[in-house]
């Protein structure tokens, strides 16, 4: 047990210096007892796995202020979705003598990290959002994911809840040979492809052969199917359909629910279909579900708010697909805005930044409303760079390396062009400092104006 | 000036798992801010391809099972290309189209997937992947950077690219990076190649225009942006390795450049 008394130690430490507990404890622990995860683990009666590229924090949150109508949950809040973050979690809700309290646990898991930690938990239910292009430098290719993923579903007895639009998330489920429930959007929210796609799921799995599509909701989710063998949309056993800031859905035989939708843009409306499914999946009803919902609080880096002056809305950014979303929903905000994108490159981030090429920065550069646009982070000038390519003239354009430095240039220029709304983007390891930047530049205790030094 | 340079992009919807597009968008820009006219051809896998009608030819990088379908297309117009390239077809291969120009490419089971041919080269599957940024010094174009990600080793009896000063190259062991042959350019370095590296992107131009005949004059560009990135990275990622988060100042004690414009502190 000296594995959970250290970790313990540590987590209480660590918040006592007021910093966040999210992976260390468990790096601690393990390193004293490495069979810790599944001596905690086997004392669980269910865990729900989240897992996939994009929206695993977001459905991951959903589905855990749905599960919380029923009591405490163990969860790995803060996206620290490695071995040593879900070690970290469960060590919260255990005692000095190595019991867990609670008996449900909720985990988002990087796809990677399945395969090894999926034998040592109770994995009843796993959602699979979908699968992106995503740090090819950790996985090395896109074929590594999609194998690691099924490699980890099949150690468990789990039923998959998988995203029927994307073909790579439907491959999983039938390869996989668990047994499966679908979620996928109504037929007349598919459009034409947009600009070009990601073509990461152009192809058939099965036997390579082009897909064709009636139509597309974003990226590669769509209305796919193989023109040379039976590989097709299946058809959604939960089915959405938006309506305005609400979503209805659909399982035959039931009568259709109908929720309000907690959180903004078309990627957002999949992560809720993705919750809301598996907690149909998990027994839980639409009032339950609906409470949930209402309860959910909009988390770090997912259009979060924060009234600095002027305002400013962090996004995180950590992939060609879900950045796409991001400056899609960015776009769509009204009226002119200045934009402070920073981009690090460390292991969480993927030290690879070829992605910045394959993210359509065209529609910022199309974007008239887009005033001004300052980059930041170890690679402040790649997105420089990246952005000039893309169109951007290079006299709205301005490469500052350092976070807090870039921050402030950003106000500066947000404040002479008359106080236009600042959209932050950021990747992983940039986001906290900055959500923490931002939000000391709200308090009242130290004045907005004392982290600025005057315009020269 | 009538005649446009004319560039074709492989399989693009095979062969971009390196983001090849920021290399042909690199191209294209880099014509239409000197006025010469550019059009780029995207070839799908199930065209013909008919290369004397290009200047240039890019072929990138795609997943094993990808590049497999690539290979075999590919391999039915061996003599169409090796009489192309002979002639000083202008090539571009990144990654895996790379390793596709030489003779086969050894599976980890001994099975030799046939490549092109073009050149005296190839390549045996390894282990752990060869990944990390990369630096090498060209004697041509001075220095080169950019991130290799293969499991490859490549070897070649032609002229390297350039001499690796940090990284592995080639196979990571004779600190070789690339290759370059008559006037074809492969490499291993992506990230992607070009933007960062506009010295070499303008001589892949120019080796293009010069085969094409047309005569036009490579004005040097306003490439402070391109050179702060090289630099930067050069500064942060090869000289200063392991570097440390950009994180809050208070904790932060990584090396930091200085911004190239602005006129803060
Ligand atoms: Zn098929």
């Amino acid at each position: 047990m000296f594995g959970v008394w250290i970790g313990k130690c540590t987590a209480f430490l660590l918040r006592l210096a007021g910093r966040r507990a999210t992976s260390l404890p468990g790096r601690v622990a393990l390193r004293f007892s490495p069979r810790l995860l599944a001596k905690l683990g086997q004392q669980l009666e269910r865990c729900i796995v989240v897992t996939g590229t994009n929206g695993k924090t977001t459905t991951a949150n959903l589905l855990a202020a749905i599960l919380r109508t029923e009591g405490p949950i163990v969860h790995n809040a803060e996206g620290a979705n490695m071995t040593q973050g879900i070690v970290t979690a469960l060590l919260q809700h255990t005692d000095w003598l190595g019991r867990l309290r609670v008996r449900t646990a909720l985990f988002e898991i990087d796809e990677a990290t399945l395969p090894q930690v999926a034998p040592h938990l109770p994995v009843r239910i796993a959602v699979v959002t979908n699968v992106f292009r995503d740090q090819l430098d950790r996985y090395g290719e896109l074929d590594g994911t999609v194998s690691k993923l099924v490699a980890g579903l099949q150690q468990t007895e789990a039923v998959l809840v998988l995203d029927a639009d994307d073909p790579l998330a439907h491959h999983i489920g039938i390869t996989s040979g668990r047994r499966c429930a679908y979620y996928g959007l109504a037929r007349d929210h598919a459009g034409e492809p947009q600009r070009r796609q990601m073509r990461d799921g152009a192809f058939c799995l099965s036997c390579g052969e082009p897909l064709h599509y009636d139509g597309y909701f974003y990226g590669q989710l769509g209305l796919y199917q193989c023109q040379n063998c039976d590989f097709t949309r299946p058809l959604p056993d939960f089915l959405g359909r938006i309506q305005h800031d609400t979503i209805e859905i659909q399982q035959n035989p039931l009568p259709r629910m109908r929720f309000q939708l907690p959180t903004r843009g078309l990627y957002n409306v999949y992560n809720v279909l993705a919750a809301v499914s598996a907690a149909r999946v998990c027994g839980f009803n639409a009032d339950q579900i609906a409470k949930g919902l209402a309860a959910y609080q909009s988390p770090v880096g997912r259009m979060q708010v924060f009234r600095t002056s002027p305002v400013s809305v962090l996004n995180l950014v950590k992939n060609p697909a879900g950045c796409d979303s991001v400056l899609q929903a960015v776009g769509a905000e009204p009226g002119d805005k200045v934009l402070w994108i920073a981009i690090n490159d460390q292991a969480a981030d993927g030290r690879d930044v070829s992605w910045l090429w394959d993210t359509d920065f065209e529609q910022v550069a199309e974007d008239r409303r887009i005033q001004f646009i300052v980059t930041s982070g170890m690679r402040a000038e790649d997105m420089a760079l990246r952005l000039k390519y893309a169109g951007v003239p290079v006299d709205r354009l301005r490469a500052v390396p350092d976070l807090e430095a870039g921050l402030e240039e950003a106000f500066t220029v947000s404040r002479q062009l008359g106080g236009l709304p600042l959209y932050c983007l950021a990747t992983y390891t940039a986001l906290y400092p900055t959500a923490q930047w931002l939000e000391r530049s709200v308090s009242p205790v130290v004045p907005l104006t004392a982290h600025r030094p005057s315009v020269s | 000036m009538s005649r446009s340079l004319r560039i074709a992009h492989l399989y693009p919807e095979l062969l971009n798992l390196y983001a090849d597009r920021g290399n042909i968008l690199t191209l294209r820009r880099r014509c239409e801010w000197r006025g010469i006219p550019v059009e780029v051809e995207e070839i799908t896998a199930g065209e013909p391809l008919h290369l004397s009608r290009y200047h240039l030819v890019l072929l990138g990088g795609g997943s094993d099972r990808e590049q497999e379908i690539v290979a075999r297309t590919l391999v039915a117009g061996r003599t169409e290309w090796a009489s192309a390239v002979a002639a000083g077809l202008p090539v571009l291969a990144v990654c895996g189209g790379y390793q596709l120009l030489g003779e086969y490419y050894e599976l980890p089971g001994g099975e030799k997937v046939p490549g092109l041919a073009v050149l005296d080269l190839h390549t045996v599957a390894g282990e752990p992947r060869l990944i990390g940024n990369i630096a090498i010094e060209s004697p041509v174009c001075g220095t080169i950077v950019g991130f290799e990600n293969h499991g490859g080793r490549t070897r070649h009896r032609h002229e390297p690219l350039g001499r690796v000063l940090a990284g592995h190259g080639n196979n990571g062991e004779d600190g070789q990076e690339g290759v370059r042959h008559l006037n074809v350019f492969g490499t291993y370095i992506h990230g992607p190649l070009l933007p960062k590296n506009p010295r070499l992107a303008d001589w892949i131009l120019q080796t293009a225009l010069d085969y094409a005949g047309i005569a036009a004059d490579l004005a040097p560009l306003p490439d402070e942006l391109e050179r702060a990135a090289h630099e930067a990275f050069l500064a942060r990622r090869i000289t200063s390795e392991p570097a440390r988060p950009t994180g809050l100042r208070e904790n932060s004690a990584a090396p930091r450049p200085r911004p190239y414009t602005g006129k803060r502190r």
